[in-house]
Protein backbone atom coordinates (compact mmCIF):
# COMPACT_ATOMS: atom_id res chain seq x y z
CA UNK A 1 0.00 0.00 0.00
CA UNK A 2 1.29 3.42 -0.86
CA UNK A 3 -0.21 6.88 -1.04
CA UNK A 4 -1.35 6.40 -4.61
CA UNK A 5 -3.66 3.52 -3.74
CA UNK A 6 -6.98 3.74 -1.94
CA UNK A 7 -8.39 1.00 0.24
CA UNK A 8 -10.33 -1.59 -1.81
CA UNK A 9 -13.79 -0.36 -2.72
CA UNK A 10 -15.34 -3.68 -3.57
CA UNK A 11 -14.31 -6.94 -1.92
CA UNK A 12 -14.54 -10.39 -3.47
CA UNK A 13 -11.45 -10.72 -5.65
CA UNK A 14 -10.57 -14.22 -4.43
CA UNK A 15 -14.15 -15.51 -4.48
CA UNK A 16 -14.68 -14.39 -8.05
CA UNK A 17 -11.33 -15.87 -9.11
CA UNK A 18 -12.47 -19.16 -7.56
CA UNK A 19 -15.85 -18.94 -9.33
CA UNK A 20 -14.05 -18.22 -12.58
CA UNK A 21 -11.69 -21.18 -12.33
CA UNK A 22 -14.48 -23.53 -11.17
CA UNK A 23 -16.84 -22.32 -13.90
CA UNK A 24 -14.31 -22.85 -16.66
CA UNK A 25 -13.23 -26.16 -15.12
CA UNK A 26 -16.78 -27.50 -15.13
CA UNK A 27 -17.29 -26.13 -18.65
CA UNK A 28 -14.49 -28.40 -19.88
CA UNK A 29 -16.87 -31.33 -19.22
CA UNK A 30 -19.24 -29.64 -21.66
CA UNK A 31 -16.48 -29.27 -24.22
CA UNK A 32 -15.95 -33.06 -24.11
CA UNK A 33 -19.60 -34.15 -23.99
CA UNK A 34 -21.45 -31.56 -26.12
CA UNK A 35 -18.86 -29.48 -28.01
CA UNK A 36 -21.42 -27.50 -30.02
CA UNK A 37 -23.33 -26.32 -26.95
CA UNK A 38 -20.02 -25.55 -25.28
CA UNK A 39 -18.64 -23.42 -28.10
CA UNK A 40 -21.87 -21.47 -28.62
CA UNK A 41 -21.99 -20.75 -24.88
CA UNK A 42 -18.30 -19.92 -24.74
CA UNK A 43 -18.54 -17.55 -27.70
CA UNK A 44 -21.50 -15.86 -26.00
CA UNK A 45 -19.53 -15.33 -22.79
CA UNK A 46 -16.44 -14.05 -24.60
CA UNK A 47 -18.46 -11.67 -26.80
CA UNK A 48 -20.32 -10.40 -23.75
CA UNK A 49 -17.22 -9.64 -21.68
CA UNK A 50 -15.17 -8.29 -24.58
CA UNK A 51 -18.17 -6.00 -25.06
CA UNK A 52 -17.99 -4.71 -21.48
CA UNK A 53 -14.27 -3.98 -21.86
CA UNK A 54 -14.60 -2.37 -25.29
CA UNK A 55 -17.71 -0.41 -24.36
CA UNK A 56 -15.83 0.95 -21.34
CA UNK A 57 -12.93 1.90 -23.59
CA UNK A 58 -15.41 3.71 -25.84
CA UNK A 59 -16.96 5.68 -22.96
CA UNK A 60 -13.46 6.43 -21.64
CA UNK A 61 -12.43 7.90 -24.99
CA UNK A 62 -15.67 9.90 -25.21
CA UNK A 63 -14.89 11.38 -21.81
CA UNK A 64 -11.28 12.15 -22.71
CA UNK A 65 -12.64 14.17 -25.62
CA UNK A 66 -15.62 15.86 -23.98
CA UNK A 67 -14.58 16.13 -20.35
CA UNK A 68 -17.38 16.66 -17.85
CA UNK A 69 -17.92 16.20 -14.18
CA UNK A 70 -19.68 12.82 -14.49
CA UNK A 71 -16.67 11.09 -16.02
CA UNK A 72 -14.22 11.67 -13.19
CA UNK A 73 -16.38 9.64 -10.82
CA UNK A 74 -16.37 6.59 -13.09
CA UNK A 75 -12.98 7.01 -14.81
CA UNK A 76 -11.35 4.23 -12.77
CA UNK A 77 -14.17 1.77 -13.44
CA UNK A 78 -13.81 2.39 -17.15
CA UNK A 79 -10.04 2.03 -17.03
CA UNK A 80 -10.21 -1.15 -14.97
CA UNK A 81 -12.66 -2.70 -17.46
CA UNK A 82 -10.64 -1.60 -20.49
CA UNK A 83 -7.55 -3.03 -18.78
CA UNK A 84 -9.09 -6.51 -19.07
CA UNK A 85 -8.63 -6.68 -22.86
CA UNK A 86 -5.41 -8.78 -22.72
CA UNK A 87 -7.18 -11.28 -20.44
CA UNK A 88 -10.16 -11.54 -22.76
CA UNK A 89 -7.81 -11.97 -25.75
CA UNK A 90 -6.26 -14.93 -23.96
CA UNK A 91 -9.70 -16.34 -23.16
CA UNK A 92 -10.60 -16.07 -26.85
CA UNK A 93 -8.06 -18.75 -27.82
CA UNK A 94 -10.33 -21.80 -27.17
CA UNK A 95 -12.78 -20.45 -29.80
CA UNK A 96 -10.13 -21.20 -32.44
CA UNK A 97 -10.49 -24.91 -31.63
CA UNK A 98 -14.23 -24.80 -32.20
CA UNK A 99 -14.54 -22.94 -35.49
CA UNK A 100 -16.12 -25.98 -37.16
CA UNK A 101 -18.75 -26.15 -34.43
CA UNK A 102 -19.68 -22.51 -34.92
CA UNK A 103 -19.25 -21.45 -38.52
CA UNK A 104 -20.82 -22.96 -41.66
CA UNK A 105 -18.01 -21.60 -43.88
CA UNK A 106 -15.70 -24.14 -42.24
CA UNK A 107 -17.67 -27.03 -43.76
CA UNK A 108 -16.69 -27.84 -47.38
CA UNK A 109 -20.00 -29.65 -48.00
CA UNK A 110 -22.11 -26.63 -46.96
CA UNK A 111 -19.88 -24.29 -48.98
CA UNK A 112 -20.06 -26.56 -52.05
CA UNK A 113 -23.85 -26.56 -51.86
CA UNK A 114 -24.13 -22.81 -51.44
CA UNK A 115 -23.08 -20.59 -54.31
CA UNK A 116 -23.15 -17.40 -52.18
CA UNK A 117 -20.98 -18.89 -49.45
CA UNK A 118 -18.52 -20.28 -52.03
CA UNK A 119 -18.01 -16.76 -53.39
CA UNK A 120 -17.24 -15.50 -49.87
CA UNK A 121 -14.43 -18.01 -49.29
CA UNK A 122 -11.81 -15.40 -50.15
CA UNK A 123 -12.76 -13.57 -46.98
CA UNK A 124 -14.41 -16.14 -44.76
CA UNK A 125 -11.60 -18.63 -44.23
CA UNK A 126 -9.70 -19.91 -41.22
CA UNK A 127 -6.46 -18.02 -41.82
CA UNK A 128 -8.35 -14.76 -42.43
CA UNK A 129 -10.45 -15.27 -39.28
CA UNK A 130 -7.37 -15.82 -37.10
CA UNK A 131 -5.36 -12.95 -38.63
CA UNK A 132 -8.24 -10.49 -38.28
CA UNK A 133 -8.95 -11.60 -34.71
CA UNK A 134 -5.29 -11.14 -33.73
CA UNK A 135 -5.20 -7.77 -35.50
CA UNK A 136 -8.28 -6.33 -33.80
CA UNK A 137 -7.16 -7.52 -30.37
CA UNK A 138 -3.71 -6.04 -31.02
CA UNK A 139 -5.23 -2.65 -31.89
CA UNK A 140 -7.54 -2.69 -28.84
CA UNK A 141 -4.81 -3.78 -26.44
CA UNK A 142 -2.24 -1.26 -27.69
CA UNK A 143 -4.81 1.55 -27.61
CA UNK A 144 -6.10 0.74 -24.13
CA UNK A 145 -2.60 0.17 -22.71
CA UNK A 146 -1.46 3.56 -23.99
CA UNK A 147 -4.45 5.29 -22.39
CA UNK A 148 -3.86 3.45 -19.10
CA UNK A 149 -0.12 4.20 -19.16
CA UNK A 150 -0.68 7.93 -19.69
CA UNK A 151 -3.42 7.95 -17.08
CA UNK A 152 -0.98 6.44 -14.56
CA UNK A 153 1.63 9.06 -15.53
CA UNK A 154 -0.94 11.78 -14.94
CA UNK A 155 -1.43 10.54 -11.37
CA UNK A 156 2.11 11.50 -10.39
CA UNK A 157 2.62 14.72 -12.32
CA UNK A 158 0.98 18.12 -12.52
CA UNK A 159 2.07 18.49 -16.16
CA UNK A 160 -0.86 18.46 -18.59
CA UNK A 161 1.09 16.44 -21.17
CA UNK A 162 -0.35 12.95 -20.36
CA UNK A 163 -3.93 14.27 -20.56
CA UNK A 164 -3.15 15.95 -23.86
CA UNK A 165 -1.83 12.65 -25.21
CA UNK A 166 -4.93 10.79 -24.03
CA UNK A 167 -7.14 13.31 -25.74
CA UNK A 168 -5.15 13.16 -28.96
CA UNK A 169 -5.43 9.37 -29.11
CA UNK A 170 -9.14 9.33 -28.20
CA UNK A 171 -10.23 11.20 -31.34
CA UNK A 172 -8.90 8.66 -33.86
CA UNK A 173 -9.58 5.94 -31.28
CA UNK A 174 -13.32 6.55 -31.43
CA UNK A 175 -13.17 6.05 -35.21
CA UNK A 176 -10.94 2.99 -35.02
CA UNK A 177 -13.13 1.28 -32.39
CA UNK A 178 -16.25 0.77 -34.57
CA UNK A 179 -14.08 0.02 -37.61
CA UNK A 180 -12.17 -2.79 -35.89
CA UNK A 181 -15.34 -4.00 -34.17
CA UNK A 182 -16.90 -4.28 -37.65
CA UNK A 183 -14.37 -6.99 -38.56
CA UNK A 184 -14.89 -8.71 -35.22
CA UNK A 185 -18.70 -8.59 -35.42
CA UNK A 186 -18.72 -9.94 -38.97
CA UNK A 187 -16.27 -12.75 -38.23
CA UNK A 188 -17.36 -13.82 -34.78
CA UNK A 189 -21.12 -13.35 -34.92
CA UNK A 190 -22.52 -12.56 -38.36
CA UNK A 191 -20.74 -15.44 -40.12
CA UNK A 192 -22.52 -17.95 -37.86
CA UNK A 193 -25.45 -17.63 -40.28
CA UNK A 194 -24.88 -19.21 -43.66
CA UNK A 195 -25.95 -16.31 -45.88
CA UNK A 196 -27.08 -13.47 -43.65
CA UNK A 197 -25.50 -10.06 -43.75
CA UNK A 198 -26.43 -6.62 -42.46
CA UNK A 199 -24.31 -3.49 -42.81
CA UNK A 200 -25.94 -2.00 -39.74
CA UNK A 201 -25.12 -4.95 -37.53
CA UNK A 202 -21.55 -4.03 -36.40
CA UNK A 203 -22.50 -0.54 -35.21
CA UNK A 204 -25.52 -2.04 -33.44
CA UNK A 205 -23.09 -4.34 -31.63
CA UNK A 206 -20.82 -1.36 -30.80
CA UNK A 207 -23.63 0.75 -29.35
CA UNK A 208 -24.86 -2.30 -27.43
CA UNK A 209 -21.38 -2.65 -25.92
CA UNK A 210 -21.36 0.98 -24.82
CA UNK A 211 -24.89 0.61 -23.43
CA UNK A 212 -23.92 -2.51 -21.46
CA UNK A 213 -20.74 -0.90 -20.13
CA UNK A 214 -22.63 2.27 -19.18
CA UNK A 215 -25.24 0.25 -17.28
CA UNK A 216 -22.44 -1.58 -15.44
CA UNK A 217 -20.56 1.58 -14.41
CA UNK A 218 -23.80 3.20 -13.23
CA UNK A 219 -24.41 0.14 -11.03
CA UNK A 220 -20.86 0.32 -9.69
CA UNK A 221 -21.03 4.08 -9.15
CA UNK A 222 -24.36 3.84 -7.31
CA UNK A 223 -23.00 0.96 -5.24
CA UNK A 224 -19.78 2.72 -4.20
CA UNK A 225 -21.16 6.26 -4.00
CA UNK A 226 -21.27 6.08 -0.21
CA UNK A 227 -17.55 5.38 0.09
CA UNK A 228 -15.44 8.25 1.35
CA UNK A 229 -13.44 8.73 -1.85
CA UNK A 230 -16.34 9.03 -4.23
CA UNK A 231 -18.83 10.79 -1.96
CA UNK A 232 -17.96 14.29 -3.10
CA UNK A 233 -18.46 13.21 -6.72
CA UNK A 234 -21.69 11.35 -6.05
CA UNK A 235 -23.96 14.37 -6.35
CA UNK A 236 -27.56 14.23 -7.49
CA UNK A 237 -26.49 16.28 -10.48
CA UNK A 238 -23.85 13.72 -11.45
CA UNK A 239 -26.36 10.87 -11.37
CA UNK A 240 -28.74 13.03 -13.40
CA UNK A 241 -26.10 13.56 -16.08
CA UNK A 242 -25.02 9.94 -16.29
CA UNK A 243 -28.70 8.94 -16.32
CA UNK A 244 -29.23 11.22 -19.31
CA UNK A 245 -26.33 9.50 -21.02
CA UNK A 246 -27.97 6.13 -20.35
CA UNK A 247 -31.21 7.42 -21.86
CA UNK A 248 -29.30 8.62 -24.94
CA UNK A 249 -27.70 5.20 -25.46
CA UNK A 250 -30.95 3.31 -24.80
CA UNK A 251 -32.53 5.40 -27.58
CA UNK A 252 -29.52 5.05 -29.88
CA UNK A 253 -29.49 1.29 -29.41
CA UNK A 254 -33.24 0.99 -30.01
CA UNK A 255 -32.96 3.22 -33.08
CA UNK A 256 -30.27 1.01 -34.63
CA UNK A 257 -31.94 -2.25 -33.63
CA UNK A 258 -35.23 -1.10 -35.12
CA UNK A 259 -33.51 0.39 -38.18
CA UNK A 260 -32.00 -2.97 -39.03
CA UNK A 261 -35.33 -4.73 -38.48
CA UNK A 262 -37.20 -2.22 -40.66
CA UNK A 263 -34.76 -2.48 -43.58
CA UNK A 264 -34.66 -6.28 -43.52
CA UNK A 265 -38.40 -6.65 -42.91
CA UNK A 266 -39.19 -4.29 -45.81
CA UNK A 267 -36.83 -6.08 -48.18
CA UNK A 268 -38.06 -9.51 -47.08
CA UNK A 269 -35.26 -11.25 -48.99
CA UNK A 270 -34.54 -14.89 -48.11
CA UNK A 271 -30.86 -14.32 -47.29
CA UNK A 272 -31.68 -11.45 -44.94
CA UNK A 273 -34.96 -12.29 -43.27
CA UNK A 274 -33.67 -15.69 -42.11
CA UNK A 275 -31.87 -14.01 -39.22
CA UNK A 276 -35.15 -12.67 -37.81
CA UNK A 277 -37.03 -15.88 -38.59
CA UNK A 278 -34.49 -17.81 -36.51
CA UNK A 279 -34.82 -15.25 -33.74
CA UNK A 280 -38.59 -15.30 -33.55
CA UNK A 281 -39.07 -19.07 -33.86
CA UNK A 282 -40.69 -20.81 -30.90
CA UNK A 283 -39.45 -19.56 -27.54
CA UNK A 284 -37.04 -17.09 -29.14
CA UNK A 285 -40.06 -14.88 -29.88
CA UNK A 286 -40.62 -14.35 -26.16
CA UNK A 287 -36.96 -13.53 -25.70
CA UNK A 288 -37.26 -10.91 -28.46
CA UNK A 289 -40.31 -9.40 -26.73
CA UNK A 290 -38.46 -9.41 -23.40
CA UNK A 291 -35.56 -7.51 -24.98
CA UNK A 292 -37.87 -4.95 -26.59
CA UNK A 293 -39.63 -4.35 -23.29
CA UNK A 294 -36.70 -4.27 -20.90
CA UNK A 295 -33.91 -2.86 -23.03
CA UNK A 296 -36.08 -0.14 -24.52
CA UNK A 297 -39.66 0.55 -23.40
CA UNK A 298 -39.33 0.23 -19.63
CA UNK A 299 -35.96 2.02 -19.24
CA UNK A 300 -36.92 4.63 -21.86
CA UNK A 301 -40.12 5.73 -20.12
CA UNK A 302 -38.53 5.59 -16.67
CA UNK A 303 -35.49 7.60 -17.78
CA UNK A 304 -37.73 10.33 -19.21
CA UNK A 305 -38.53 11.28 -15.63
CA UNK A 306 -36.05 13.46 -13.79
CA UNK A 307 -36.60 12.04 -10.29
CA UNK A 308 -35.61 8.58 -11.61
CA UNK A 309 -32.25 9.88 -12.82
CA UNK A 310 -31.57 11.93 -9.70
CA UNK A 311 -32.10 9.15 -7.14
CA UNK A 312 -29.16 6.82 -7.30
CA UNK A 313 -31.00 3.73 -6.05
CA UNK A 314 -33.75 4.13 -8.63
CA UNK A 315 -31.25 4.85 -11.41
CA UNK A 316 -29.31 1.75 -10.34
CA UNK A 317 -32.46 -0.36 -10.73
CA UNK A 318 -33.00 0.95 -14.25
CA UNK A 319 -29.33 0.27 -15.05
CA UNK A 320 -29.71 -3.27 -13.70
CA UNK A 321 -32.73 -3.77 -15.97
CA UNK A 322 -30.69 -2.60 -18.99
CA UNK A 323 -27.68 -4.71 -17.97
CA UNK A 324 -29.68 -7.93 -17.59
CA UNK A 325 -31.46 -7.27 -20.89
CA UNK A 326 -28.08 -6.73 -22.51
CA UNK A 327 -26.92 -10.18 -21.34
CA UNK A 328 -30.10 -11.68 -22.82
CA UNK A 329 -29.61 -9.70 -26.05
CA UNK A 330 -26.14 -11.14 -26.63
CA UNK A 331 -27.44 -14.70 -26.10
CA UNK A 332 -30.38 -13.97 -28.43
CA UNK A 333 -27.96 -12.54 -31.02
CA UNK A 334 -25.64 -15.55 -30.98
CA UNK A 335 -27.49 -18.72 -29.97
CA UNK A 336 -30.38 -18.82 -32.52
CA UNK A 337 -27.82 -19.15 -35.33
CA UNK A 338 -26.89 -22.54 -33.87
CA UNK A 339 -30.33 -23.37 -32.46
CA UNK A 340 -32.82 -21.83 -34.93
CA UNK A 341 -35.68 -24.11 -33.94
CA UNK A 342 -36.61 -22.50 -30.66
CA UNK A 343 -35.37 -21.29 -27.32
CA UNK A 344 -32.27 -23.01 -26.09
CA UNK A 345 -30.05 -22.54 -23.08
CA UNK A 346 -27.68 -25.01 -21.51
CA UNK A 347 -26.05 -25.44 -18.14
CA UNK A 348 -22.80 -24.82 -20.02
CA UNK A 349 -24.07 -21.32 -20.87
CA UNK A 350 -24.23 -20.60 -17.16
CA UNK A 351 -20.86 -22.16 -16.32
CA UNK A 352 -18.99 -20.44 -19.17
CA UNK A 353 -20.64 -17.11 -18.31
CA UNK A 354 -19.62 -17.35 -14.66
CA UNK A 355 -16.25 -18.86 -15.61
CA UNK A 356 -15.20 -16.02 -17.88
CA UNK A 357 -17.16 -13.52 -15.80
CA UNK A 358 -15.41 -14.61 -12.60
CA UNK A 359 -11.97 -14.14 -14.13
CA UNK A 360 -13.01 -10.85 -15.75
CA UNK A 361 -14.39 -9.54 -12.45
CA UNK A 362 -11.33 -10.65 -10.44
CA UNK A 363 -9.03 -8.89 -12.92
CA UNK A 364 -11.30 -5.84 -12.86
CA UNK A 365 -11.05 -5.61 -9.07
CA UNK A 366 -7.31 -6.13 -9.25
CA UNK A 367 -6.99 -3.28 -11.79
CA UNK A 368 -9.23 -1.09 -9.65
CA UNK A 369 -7.19 -1.70 -6.52
CA UNK A 370 -3.94 -0.58 -8.10
CA UNK A 371 -4.96 3.02 -8.67
CA UNK A 372 -6.36 5.98 -6.79
CA UNK A 373 -10.10 6.14 -7.19
CA UNK A 374 -10.19 9.72 -8.36
CA UNK A 375 -7.95 11.24 -11.07
CA UNK A 376 -6.94 14.20 -8.90
CA UNK A 377 -4.14 15.42 -11.16
CA UNK A 378 -6.26 15.62 -14.30
CA UNK A 379 -6.02 19.31 -15.24
CA UNK A 380 -9.76 19.52 -15.88
CA UNK A 381 -10.64 17.68 -12.67
CA UNK A 382 -9.80 20.68 -10.49
CA UNK A 383 -12.05 22.88 -12.62
CA UNK A 384 -14.86 20.36 -12.56
CA UNK A 385 -14.92 19.76 -8.81
CA UNK A 386 -15.94 22.65 -6.60
CA UNK A 387 -13.39 22.81 -3.76
CA UNK B 1 -49.54 58.86 -6.05
CA UNK B 2 -48.86 56.41 -8.84
CA UNK B 3 -49.80 52.82 -8.27
CA UNK B 4 -46.91 50.46 -7.66
CA UNK B 5 -46.24 47.09 -9.23
CA UNK B 6 -43.84 45.93 -6.57
CA UNK B 7 -40.49 46.27 -4.85
CA UNK B 8 -37.34 45.15 -6.61
CA UNK B 9 -34.03 44.14 -5.03
CA UNK B 10 -30.83 44.00 -7.05
CA UNK B 11 -28.06 41.42 -6.48
CA UNK B 12 -24.66 40.94 -8.05
CA UNK B 13 -24.49 37.12 -8.06
CA UNK B 14 -26.92 34.33 -8.89
CA UNK B 15 -26.18 32.58 -5.58
CA UNK B 16 -27.44 35.66 -3.71
CA UNK B 17 -30.55 35.74 -5.87
CA UNK B 18 -31.37 32.07 -5.20
CA UNK B 19 -30.70 32.60 -1.50
CA UNK B 20 -32.96 35.68 -1.46
CA UNK B 21 -35.69 33.82 -3.31
CA UNK B 22 -35.54 31.00 -0.77
CA UNK B 23 -35.79 33.48 2.11
CA UNK B 24 -38.72 35.29 0.51
CA UNK B 25 -40.52 32.01 -0.09
CA UNK B 26 -39.92 30.98 3.53
CA UNK B 27 -41.28 34.34 4.63
CA UNK B 28 -44.48 33.49 2.78
CA UNK B 29 -44.27 35.59 -0.38
CA UNK B 30 -45.74 33.92 -3.44
CA UNK B 31 -46.36 36.67 -6.03
CA UNK B 32 -42.76 37.32 -6.89
CA UNK B 33 -40.35 36.63 -9.69
CA UNK B 34 -36.60 36.43 -10.29
CA UNK B 35 -34.76 37.96 -13.24
CA UNK B 36 -31.31 36.90 -14.40
CA UNK B 37 -29.12 37.20 -17.53
CA UNK B 38 -28.89 33.39 -17.86
CA UNK B 39 -30.92 30.36 -16.71
CA UNK B 40 -30.15 29.92 -13.01
CA UNK B 41 -30.26 26.34 -11.74
CA UNK B 42 -32.64 26.05 -8.79
CA UNK B 43 -34.17 29.53 -9.10
CA UNK B 44 -37.62 28.33 -10.18
CA UNK B 45 -37.66 25.83 -7.30
CA UNK B 46 -36.53 28.52 -4.83
CA UNK B 47 -39.34 30.84 -5.98
CA UNK B 48 -41.81 27.99 -5.59
CA UNK B 49 -42.76 28.13 -9.27
CA UNK B 50 -44.33 24.92 -10.45
CA UNK B 51 -44.93 24.08 -14.08
CA UNK B 52 -47.31 21.67 -15.75
CA UNK B 53 -45.22 21.80 -18.93
CA UNK B 54 -43.69 18.27 -18.64
CA UNK B 55 -47.16 16.72 -18.35
CA UNK B 56 -48.46 18.79 -21.28
CA UNK B 57 -45.47 17.81 -23.43
CA UNK B 58 -46.06 14.13 -22.58
CA UNK B 59 -49.73 14.45 -23.58
CA UNK B 60 -48.73 16.30 -26.78
CA UNK B 61 -46.30 13.54 -27.66
CA UNK B 62 -48.83 10.79 -27.02
CA UNK B 63 -51.48 12.56 -29.12
CA UNK B 64 -48.91 13.01 -31.92
CA UNK B 65 -47.89 9.35 -31.83
CA UNK B 66 -51.39 7.89 -31.62
CA UNK B 67 -52.60 10.33 -34.27
CA UNK B 68 -49.81 9.32 -36.63
CA UNK B 69 -50.43 5.62 -36.19
CA UNK B 70 -54.17 6.08 -36.60
CA UNK B 71 -53.62 8.12 -39.76
CA UNK B 72 -51.42 5.39 -41.28
CA UNK B 73 -53.71 2.60 -40.17
CA UNK B 74 -56.77 4.40 -41.53
CA UNK B 75 -55.09 5.16 -44.87
CA UNK B 76 -53.67 1.68 -45.40
CA UNK B 77 -56.35 -0.53 -43.88
CA UNK B 78 -59.66 1.36 -44.27
CA UNK B 79 -59.40 3.96 -47.03
CA UNK B 80 -56.90 2.57 -49.54
CA UNK B 81 -56.18 -1.09 -48.83
CA UNK B 82 -53.46 -2.10 -51.31
CA UNK B 83 -51.55 -5.38 -51.32
CA UNK B 84 -47.85 -4.42 -51.20
CA UNK B 85 -45.61 -7.45 -51.65
CA UNK B 86 -48.03 -9.64 -49.74
CA UNK B 87 -47.45 -7.77 -46.49
CA UNK B 88 -50.31 -7.37 -44.02
CA UNK B 89 -52.31 -4.17 -44.47
CA UNK B 90 -51.54 -3.13 -40.90
CA UNK B 91 -47.74 -3.32 -41.32
CA UNK B 92 -46.61 -1.89 -37.99
CA UNK B 93 -42.84 -1.84 -38.64
CA UNK B 94 -43.34 0.44 -41.62
CA UNK B 95 -45.57 2.75 -39.57
CA UNK B 96 -43.06 3.30 -36.76
CA UNK B 97 -40.87 6.04 -38.36
CA UNK B 98 -43.87 8.35 -38.97
CA UNK B 99 -45.28 7.52 -35.53
CA UNK B 100 -41.94 8.43 -33.99
CA UNK B 101 -41.58 11.65 -36.00
CA UNK B 102 -45.07 12.89 -35.16
CA UNK B 103 -44.55 12.01 -31.50
CA UNK B 104 -41.54 14.32 -31.52
CA UNK B 105 -43.46 16.96 -33.49
CA UNK B 106 -46.44 16.83 -31.13
CA UNK B 107 -44.19 17.07 -28.08
CA UNK B 108 -42.02 19.89 -29.43
CA UNK B 109 -44.91 22.02 -30.72
CA UNK B 110 -46.61 21.61 -27.34
CA UNK B 111 -43.39 22.60 -25.58
CA UNK B 112 -42.90 25.63 -27.83
CA UNK B 113 -46.40 27.09 -27.68
CA UNK B 114 -47.22 26.19 -24.09
CA UNK B 115 -43.92 27.47 -22.71
CA UNK B 116 -44.67 30.80 -24.41
CA UNK B 117 -48.33 30.78 -23.38
CA UNK B 118 -47.81 29.68 -19.77
CA UNK B 119 -45.18 32.40 -19.26
CA UNK B 120 -47.65 35.00 -20.57
CA UNK B 121 -45.75 35.75 -23.76
CA UNK B 122 -45.87 37.69 -26.00
CA UNK B 123 -46.02 40.66 -23.62
CA UNK B 124 -45.32 44.09 -25.12
CA UNK B 125 -45.34 45.87 -21.74
CA UNK B 126 -43.98 44.80 -18.39
CA UNK B 127 -43.66 47.15 -15.40
CA UNK B 128 -40.22 45.88 -14.30
CA UNK B 129 -38.66 47.79 -17.21
CA UNK B 130 -39.68 51.03 -15.48
CA UNK B 131 -36.71 50.55 -13.15
CA UNK B 132 -33.70 52.15 -14.90
CA UNK B 133 -31.04 49.70 -13.70
CA UNK B 134 -33.20 46.74 -14.75
CA UNK B 135 -31.54 46.79 -18.17
CA UNK B 136 -28.59 45.10 -16.46
CA UNK B 137 -30.80 42.04 -15.91
CA UNK B 138 -29.68 41.01 -19.37
CA UNK B 139 -26.02 41.72 -18.56
CA UNK B 140 -24.63 41.15 -15.08
CA UNK B 141 -27.28 41.78 -12.42
CA UNK B 142 -29.85 39.58 -10.70
CA UNK B 143 -33.22 40.89 -9.55
CA UNK B 144 -35.94 39.73 -7.21
CA UNK B 145 -39.27 41.52 -7.48
CA UNK B 146 -41.99 41.10 -4.84
CA UNK B 147 -45.30 42.24 -6.25
CA UNK B 148 -47.82 44.47 -4.45
CA UNK B 149 -50.62 41.99 -5.16
CA UNK B 150 -49.02 39.50 -2.76
CA UNK B 151 -51.24 39.18 0.30
CA UNK B 152 -48.24 39.69 2.61
CA UNK B 153 -47.07 42.83 0.83
CA UNK B 154 -46.86 45.78 3.28
CA UNK B 155 -44.86 48.70 1.83
CA UNK B 156 -42.15 49.51 4.38
CA UNK B 157 -42.22 46.15 6.11
CA UNK B 158 -41.47 44.44 2.81
CA UNK B 159 -38.71 46.97 2.12
CA UNK B 160 -37.16 46.09 5.50
CA UNK B 161 -37.39 42.43 4.65
CA UNK B 162 -35.59 42.98 1.33
CA UNK B 163 -32.97 45.11 3.13
CA UNK B 164 -32.23 42.15 5.41
CA UNK B 165 -31.11 40.24 2.31
CA UNK B 166 -28.28 42.75 1.66
CA UNK B 167 -29.16 43.78 -1.90
CA UNK B 168 -27.18 46.38 -3.86
CA UNK B 169 -30.28 48.54 -4.34
CA UNK B 170 -34.00 48.45 -3.71
CA UNK B 171 -36.34 50.16 -6.15
CA UNK B 172 -40.05 50.77 -6.29
CA UNK B 173 -41.50 49.49 -9.51
CA UNK B 174 -44.12 51.77 -11.10
CA UNK B 175 -47.09 50.14 -12.73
Amino acid sequence: MNALVDAPLIPGKKISLLIGVLGLGVSVIGWITTPRAFFVSYLFAVVFFVGLSLGSLGILMIHHLTGGYWGYAVRRFLEAAAGNLPLIALLFVPILFGLSELYPWRHPDIVAANHLLAKKQGYLNTAGFIIRTIAVFAVWIVGSRLLLKWSAEQDVTVSVEPTRKMRTLSGPGLVIYPMTMTFAAVDWIMSMETEWYSTMFPILICIGQILGALALIILLFAWTAGSSKLRELASTDNFHKIGNLLLAFVMMWAYLAFGQLLVIWSGNLPAEISWYLHRTAGGWRWVAIFIGLFEFFVPFFLLLMRPVKKKRHVLAMVAACVFISYIVTIWWTIAPSAYPGGFYVSWITVTTFFGIGGLWWAAFLWNLGRRRLVPVNDPRFALAVPV
Amino acid sequence: MKEKYGLMAEFSTHEELVHAAEKAYEHGFRNMDGYAPFPVEGLAEALGKKTRLPLLVLIGGIIGGLGAYFMEWDANVISYPINIGGRPLNSWPAFIPITFELTVLGASLTAFFFSLGLSGLPKPYHPVFNVPQFERASQDRFFLCIETRDRLFRGDETRDFLLSLNPLTISEVDK
